[in-house]
């Protein structure tokens, strides 16, 4: 089970609401990329998952992004709050407004609704923390973007922080590939499946 | 949120975000010494700085509600909220 610790991981105050920024932005919360999909994606893949180690990173990077996903929320809700009907057309945010008023529903910025099919797991320890190594640095590129888009210094700089935790998971990815790697065949990586078959 | 509210909750998360820090790393190195005095040296702090924030400004986790009148786990401002941070 999990617990809630009723604070962020990190400090969002934004002084200047701000929907126009908030459009991009929720990419985070339900895009392809985002911290919802990372969250699914290391939170499923752990049952299957024949090495401690692996199990503990995929569970501890897992409920993290969780965390991230609250502050992107935190985010975004700040962001939103207070915006008028005329606030929300001069952002060009009237086709999210019609639907969701002032709610967080997760979403690309394009519109496409979350969707499970953004996870990948294979049940395959090599797969997946292939697919989790590479989720880790996609994130990256779309926080880099953000950060091409986003000036307020109160926006950038939680998303700067985001943007980081994404190197160390892969750090940590990188660690869980090896411990992996280090328990295979050392003539032929592919020979089995840890997950899944029994030498 | 008052500055002394703030500036404590800060310290908090600096202090739970090293001994997080520690966590993801030791799940890899469960065996490094040096990775586990860090981790025992972060959480001694954090778990005194949590209890300092609980007594003053209220409960972080819903099953320490100390309150015998009023259950004050409800009480905004919620995390997400600008007057939170």
């Amino acid at each position: 089970m999990w617990s809630y610790d009723k604070k962020l991981q990190y400090p969002v105050k934004i002084k200047n609401p701000n929907p126009a920024i908030a459009k991009v932005i929720i990419s985070q919360l339900g895009g392809p990329d985002g911290e919802l999909a990372a969250s699914m994606r290391y939170l499923h893949q752990r049952y299957s998952m024949p090495y401690n180690e692996v199990v503990g990173i995929l569970t501890d990077v897992g409920t993290e992004e969780l965390a991230h996903l609250e502050m992107i929320a935190a985010i975004l809700h700040q962001l939103m709050k207070g915006a008028s009907p005329e606030d929300i057309k001069r952002a060009g945010m009237e086709t999210y407004f019609v639907d969701h008023t002032a709610g967080l529903y997760p979403q690309s910025a394009a519109g496409v609704p979350f969707d499970m099919k953004y996870v990948g797991v294979k049940g395959d320890v090599i797969a997946d923390l292939n697919e989790d190594l590479a989720a880790e640095q996609k994130a990256r590129v779309t926080y880099d973007n953000i950060l091409r888009l986003v000036d307020d210094p109160d926006v950038r700089d939680p998303i700067k922080y985001l943007r980081q935790r994404e190197l160390v998971h892969y750090q940590r990815f990188g660690d869980a590939l090896r411990i992996a790697q280090d328990r295979l065949d050392s003539k032929n990586f592919y020979a089995f499946n840890p997950a899944y078959d029994r030498k | 949120m008052c500055d002394d509210r703030s500036r404590l909750l800060h310290k908090l998360q600096a202090e739970d975000f090293a001994v997080y820090e520690a966590v993801l790393y030791l799940d890899g190195h469960p065996d490094c010494r040096h990775g586990l005095a860090y981790y025992h040296r972060h959480r001694e702090t954090a778990m005194r700085l949590r209890a300092e924030y609980e007594k003053k400004y209220g409960a972080i986790t819903n099953t320490s509600v100390c309150d015998a009148s009023h259950f004050g786990w409800i009480d905004g401002p919620w995390p997400w909220e600008k007057e939170a941070n």
